[in-house]
């Protein structure tokens, strides 16, 4: 008995509202990037799963891009914060508001 | 069997650890956390045969990305607001849509389930899905014109990659033409 790719889907879409959630509740920049990755580790569970369910590997191809973007993407990510920490001393996405005015 | 039980474990852990990326207040337990979670899902991924995702989720998600963070997140550790209160009565109404988008998935995949639900069981059981491994999607990548433009999208990524570590170089970097905003402490000991 093997476990049926609805499961795993489920499993996905959790985990993508709590990814969701840790963006749009927490106030540190570090929090929000976290959130940010788990969303995509989500998508890549889909995609994976939607692989096994059609029997070949494409899905599983976007699953290796989607890791190297979100590699990119937490480099820059993580570049950005440290540069507004530099002027602001803080991790706060409420204090990086120079483009707010 | 065995794999229900298997996925049933690992789901577990996935699901309590990003409940604890959610509920911690310091940026390190949350990335102890997501590394949980990585690891949760690295252990689904060998479920579903694909072992070469599977290794590349732990060497590059775990292994390198996290690193990455958790040693940004111990550089930048003076932060006067670095441990965040728990529970911010004003920014909780963020779960809200987050309910709603969970919600909306989960229905619509139990909607797919209810539509082709023979379907992708006999899929599953008349014969195992392609392995993943190195050489088969190596072959998917790079296999010749029947398999679309894997290898062009492959360039663009590898363009991708070097477009951040310039740009994270830039960001990063301090201005060269200034002296640093803090002065060199000085080794004489007088102050």
């Amino acid at each position: 008995m093997i476990f049926l790719p609805t499961q795993s889907l489920i499993l996905a879409g959790v985990l993508f509202a709590i990814g969701l959630a840790t963006v749009l509740v927490k106030r540190n920049l570090f929090f929000v990037l976290m959130g940010v990755e788990l969303m995509l580790n989500a998508s890549n569970l889909a995609f994976v799963s939607f692989a096994r369910v059609h029997g070949n590997l494409d899905g599983q191809v976007i699953a290796f891009f989607v890791m190297v973007v979100a590699a990119a993407e937490v480099v820059i990510g993580l570049a950005i914060i440290m540069t507004i920490f530099r002027t602001r001393r803080s991790a706060s996405v409420d204090e990086a508001n120079l483009l707010k005015y | 069997m065995i794999e229900q039980v298997y996925f049933a474990i690992f789901a577990v852990v996935a699901l309590c650890c990003a409940l604890g990326v959610l509920v911690s207040r310091h940026p390190i337990q949350g990335a102890m956390s997501l590394i949980g979670v990585m690891v949760a899902l690295s252990g689904i991924y060998s479920l579903m045969a694909s072992p070469f995702l599977a290794t590349l989720q732990i060497l590059v998600y775990a292994g390198a990305i996290m690193m990455l963070v958790v040693f940004v997140i111990m550089v930048l550790n003076s932060a006067k607001d670095s441990s965040t209160p728990r529970f911010d009565l004003h920014a909780c109404v963020g779960v809200v849509p987050a309910l709603v988008v969970g919600a909306v998935i989960c229905r619509l995949v139990w909607a797919w389930h209810a539509l082709d639900r023979n379907r992708v069981q006999e899929a599953l059981a008349k014969e195992p899905a392609a392995r993943g491994t190195v050489e088969a999607i190596s072959k998917v990548l790079f296999g010749g014109r029947e398999t679309s433009g894997w290898a062009i999208l492959f360039l663009a990524v590898g363009l991708l990659l070097l477009t951040a570590i310039v740009g994270a170089v830039l960001l990063a970097k301090r201005r060269l033409d200034k002296p640093p905003a803090t002065p060199a402490p000085s080794h004489g000991g007088h102050a």
